[in-house]
């Protein structure tokens, strides 16, 4: 059911010190259950690349698997995504235990991994963004409507809210999907990729900017998607658009 | 398979806003030596010179309040980018609710703000320019305190501009921690040119940081 494409492009800013990117994405699908993560490191801590790489994979598997266990399929429910969000938050726990142990072997701290996260699980039936901090998801139905999961930031611009926070709980925010259907694109990207991805109202993607690449990759084959993707947040007029790191995922439905 | 994607359009959509509440006084009186019709060729010159710069005309968002005419106090149409500004024709009429169209003002200024923060678009500190002839015929002392207080709070930016010698600075005065300015002769043109160049500085400007406005020598009279 799924089609799924990603990459990351390293922003001006890491570039011009030397420094790695500090985004990361990570997507497991099983039996149509589509679960995909992408975090952005804090630029500001030690190990911000790690602590994005190990949450977008860990938590991707880890929610998978749960998922599959119970066999707790998303769907769409009058209440939203209450029997969803139990799941994820306990995913999300176990997630930053492992993390904090990991930190806590190298005499760190969660706060030396500091990472934002936006999430989405989706199945046939429905399903939920999760999200903490900035970054936008957006899911665009095949008539054009969109539900989206928008930033949240600090009080300053520069500000924002990590899953490596000791009060995550606080900005844990979800947001039911729509069932998803044929012709319906699904993306998550971080805040480098704003700018150009999502429309100046900021209530779905950019479509000048979307459409072009959704027709590209309904027929192209996984390495050249994302080979694609990876040219376009790394070509020159993005990285004048943005210093930062640039995320895209995009899972399509064919 | 070409891996590059053809016909992407590729623009950044993410400037922060600069809001601008026009309150401008249509009372009976506006109608003496054809200010209303300059005050609407005023508009008509911020509009065209907002447009003319590519940067102010997408982050300058404007919204026009008449006081006066028929209704007392009127939001003339809704809050729009500067690149969709289409100025209303302003009538003279009626008395001068002052008061209530700064009570209106702060108001907007404050729905329009949490809008934007729910879609997730960052602005800039929004101006509120007050323009009057005249002398308030409503409770207006404890709107203009709040005026104060929200321009001490970095809520808004109140510019407070009388209009011909009948305009009553003192009263205009207390809407702003700055005072009031007095309009030199009936230079509206050159005072719409001096705010549409205020925009374009407060659009480039860095969030957060001061702005350093052009001198208002174009259009201020400067005396008393």
């Amino acid at each position: 059911m799924w089609t799924v494409f990603s990459a990351s492009a390293i922003g001006k800013r890491n570039l011009e010190q030397g420094a790695a990117g500090q985004d990361a994405s990570h997507c497991v699908v099983t039996d149509d259950v589509l679960v995909a993560i992408v975090c952005d490191g804090a630029g500001s801590v030690r190990e911000g690349r790690t602590g994005s790489q190990f949450i977008a994979r860990m938590l991707a598997e880890q929610l998978s698997s749960t998922l599959q266990a119970e066999r707790n399929l998303p769907e769409v429910q009058a209440e939203g995504c209450a029997r969803l969000e139990t799941t994820i938050r306990s995913a999300i726990e176990a997630v930053r235990t492992r993390l904090a142990d990991l930190a806590a072997a190298h005499q760190l701290t969660l706060h030396d991994f500091s990472c934002t996260l936006l999430g989405c699980v989706a199945s046939p039936g429905g399903g939920c963004f999760f999200h903490i901090g900035d970054g936008f998801a957006i899911q665009q139905s095949a008539a054009g409507d969109s539900v989206l999961s928008l930033p949240e930031n600090g009080e300053y611009a520069d500000e924002t809210y990590f899953v490596t926070d000791e009060n995550w709980k606080d900005h844990l925010r979800l947001t039911p999907l729509l069932a998803p259907e044929r012709g319906c694109v699904i993306g998550l990207m971080s805040d480098g990729t704003a700018p150009f991805a999502v429309n100046r109202a900021r209530s779905g993607f950019f479509r000048p900017f979307i459409d072009p690449i959704a027709a590209y990759l309904r027929k192209a084959t996984a390495p050249n998607g994302n080979e694609a993707l990876r040219n376009l947040l790394e070509s020159p007029r993005a990285c004048e658009i943005s210093a930062d790191d640039k995320t895209l995922l995009l899972a399509l439905v064919l | 398979m070409n891996t590059v994607i053809p016909d992407v359009a590729l623009i950044d959509n993410s400037d922060e806003r600069a809001p601008l509440v026009l309150v401008l006084d249509c009372s009976g009186s506006m109608q003496e030596e054809n200010k209303i019709q300059l005050l609407n060729e005023g508009l008509k010159a911020l509009a065209v010179d907002l447009k003319a710069d590519p940067i102010a005309a997408r982050c300058g968002r404007v919204l026009v309040i008449s006081f006066g005419g028929d209704s007392n106090v009127e939001i003339m149409g809704d809050w729009t980018d500067a690149m969709d500004f289409a100025p209303p024709e302003l009538r003279a009429g009626g008395l001068t609710p002052l008061g209530a169209a700064m009570r209106c003002a702060l108001d907007e200024v404050e729905s329009q703000k949490s809008q934007m923060r729910t879609a997730g678009v960052s602005y800039k500190r929004p101006i509120i320019m007050l323009l009057s002839d005249g002398e308030a015929t409503d409770e207006w002392r404890q709107v203009a305190a709040e005026c104060k207080s929200a321009e001490t709070a970095h809520k808004v930016n109140i510019m407070a501009i009388g209009i011909g010698d009948e305009a009553n600075k003192e009263t205009l005065g207390l809407f702003s921690n700055k005072g009031a300015l007095s309009l030199s002769g009936l230079k509206f043109k050159e005072l719409f040119i001096w705010l549409s160049r205020s925009i374009r500085a407060v659009s480039r400007a860095p969030s957060g940081g001061t702005v350093q406005l052009n001198p208002v020598d174009s259009w201020a009279k400067l005396s008393t």
